[in-house]
């Protein structure tokens, strides 16, 4: 059952021309010249109700335009968006009810009042029943540990204790649907850990379906079964991370220890990329050969003390798709 | 027909819980309050101080007391502070901020009509002090005029200070509207809203016939205060309008209202088409 569906999904923006100076501001007030840009240009996709998707992409990709779109605050300039059964801006209401979004950068809470009360104030604005509001709260509380800093009022908070209580915030009403843009954004590596222990068990636990924009490639290795990669406003990439690493991954790396050092060290189906001493780095293709198969070739011609096989990381296969352009 | 009761009801109360809390969370800077307090206060007060120094000396502008001006100053303080409290939300500085921001896509993310979040999204405590003063000075201005109170009257006074609130909260909801474009032309803005506060203020056949035709036929804010204090204080037109013209009051408010919701309403979808 798919819960998003964009097609072809288009926005372009005017952009005025702005003049400097003096008179380039009596100008400004009359002159019509703009430039249109393009900042999504047509993409296609579905999510599955369930689904945790990362979208990613460089900064003015048009991550967040489309989030926008998504969420019902921009009109698409062309195509076709559907979410949970609507068009978003056309029954805003309607739409932003089955909707938990939390943006990294911002509160959705109120900055003076104690988290507690914004919660309270958040169940008669989306009309949670009593009940479920206090398991909901029950489970977040204990899930995020919130305890700590209910009765605090949001001005005072850690920015991690802010992203919990907003997160708790964006899921009172039991949305189908959650958008985090960038949820861990500025946070140390234990705070990291929690939210995305707290985002896979709403995925889990609830069934809802995330959409995750998100900077920190670690996000995504240890959420996103799927990622969907948007550049210059264009679906670069719609699949399974794996296959994005096979296809993409650049070199695989082994790193061996010899016994002794010795003269030559080069191999078929490897390079070497590095050499100090006794310890040697070799570059190989996984499509080429595999880790054993090389293990294999090397002991049988040198004695070996140790060896690491080293996997390209994500952050470097996408830098890689940005800067060489592989999916254009 | 019901489900639009609920809706409506739900809207109602979702409103005045967001005042609750802009109360509490004002409340919580209580010394920071009383200094704002005080401070309006005073404004207020040397502003009125200073008038009433010109009429020690002259005695009265063109004909009118310093009780009559009293009367069309308190009302203005009063109604425009009425305005000023419960429109702070749109109060276009603060509203072009929300914009820039964020935060006003925030409200937009939330299953509640958007004016009546803006609406909640600030309430100005301290204009309290505005009110107050000019509640003092209005006061003033009753003792010093003999007016003749009839039911009619005391009925109308409230329709009055409510065309003020309109006229000018319709005009701060323009203002706002004109932040999604550009928040370089303030200032036009405040030249109808605070100027505008201000020529009413005066007994308005003292000025000269393009100003008083500006806040006349452009903008008809003459008939929210002079008018009406015409009829209050039993004085003859001076400027020969026909005999209705005091009770337009509460008519030319609604008007600028609903002109600042058509606005607000054409401006909600530029901005979704857009972004800003």
């Amino acid at each position: 059952m798919e819960i998003i569906r964009a097609d072809r999904l288009a926005k372009q923006f005017h952009v005025n021309r702005h003049h400097r100076g003096v008179w380039g501001s009596v100008r400004n007030l009359f002159s019509r010249e703009y430039r249109v840009v393009k900042a999504v240009d047509g993409i296609s996709f579905t999510i599955d109700r369930g689904e945790l998707v990362g979208y990613l992409g460089p900064n003015g990709a048009g991550k967040s335009t489309t989030i926008k779109m998504l969420a019902g605050l921009l009109v698409p300039s062309g195509g076709e968006v559907v979410v949970n059964g609507r068009i978003p801006w056309r029954e805003r209401r309607e739409h932003v009810q089955g909707l938990g979004a939390v943006f990294g950068q911002r509160t959705t809470l109120w900055w003076d009042l104690p988290v507690i009360e914004s919660l309270q104030l958040l169940k008669h604005i989306y009309r949670v029943p009593a009940r479920r509001f206090q398991d909901n709260l029950e489970t977040f509380e204990a899930l995020l540990d919130l305890g700590p800093f209910l009765d605090t009022p949001v001005r005072s908070l850690s920015l991690g204790q802010r992203m919990r209580a907003d997160l708790c915030a964006a899921l009172l009403h039991d949305p189908p649907l959650l958008f985090l843009d960038e949820p861990t954004i500025g946070l140390d590596v234990v705070a990291k850990e929690r939210i995305r222990r707290f985002i896979r068990h709403v995925k889990e636990e609830r069934g809802t379906t995330v959409l995750l924009t998100t900077h920190d490639l670690a996000d995504v290795q240890k959420l996103c079964e799927r990622v969907l990669i948007i550049d210059r406003g264009r679906l670069l990439y719609d699949g399974n991370l794996d296959t994005l690493q096979q296809q993409f991954g650049g070199k695989r790396e082994l790193v061996v220890e010899f016994a002794e050092v010795y003269e030559t060290v080069e191999i078929a189906g490897a390079t070497v990329a590095d050499r100090r001493e006794r310890q040697v780095t070799y570059h190989f293709e996984r499509n080429a050969l595999s880790a054993s198969q090389l293990i294999n070739r090397l002991s049988r011609r040198y004695r070996i003390t140790d060896l690491a096989v080293r996997e390209p990381d994500v952050e470097a296969t996408i830098r890689r798709i940005y800067e060489e352009r592989l999916l254009e | 027909m019901r489900k639009r009761n609920r809706v409506f009801g739900h809207t109602l109360t979702i409103y005045l819980r967001l005042l609750g809390v802009q109360l509490r969370s004002q409340l919580q800077y209580r010394f920071s309050f009383l200094l704002d307090l005080l401070a309006t206060a005073l404004i207020v007060l040397v502003e009125f101080a200073s008038i009433a120094l010109v009429f020690g000396r002259f005695g009265s502008i063109q004909g009118w007391s310093l009780g009559e001006v009293a009367f069309l100053y308190g009302m203005v303080e009063m109604g425009f502070g009425l305005m000023d409290l419960l429109f702070s939300g749109f109060d276009p500085p603060h509203f072009g901020q929300a914009v820039r921001r964020g935060t006003f896509d925030q409200l937009l993310l939330r299953p509640v009509n958007i004016t009546t979040q803006v609406l909640g999204s600030a309430l100005e405590l301290r204009r309290l002090g505005r009110i107050a003063f000019g509640a003092a000075i209005f006061a003033y201005g009753l003792q010093h005029t003999a007016i003749v109170w009839t039911a009619a009257k005391v009925l109308y006074l409230p329709l009055v200070l409510a065309g003020m609130v309109f006229f000018f909260g319709g005009l701060f909801m323009i203002g706002a509207t004109i932040t999604f474009w550009t928040v370089d032309s303030i200032e036009v803005m405040n030249i109808l809203t605070y100027g505008g506060s201000y020529v009413i203020s005066y007994p308005m056949h003292i000025y000269q016939n393009w100003l008083r035709g500006f806040f006349t036929y452009l903008v008809p804010a003459i008939f929210l205060n002079y008018y009406p204090a015409l009829y209050f204080l039993g004085r003859p037109d001076p400027l020969g309008y026909p005999g209705f013209a005091p009770f337009l009051a509460p008519v030319v408010g609604a008007g600028m209202l609903l002109l600042g919701r058509a606005a607000w309403r054409w401006g909600i979808r530029h901005y979704q088409s857009t972004g800003s």
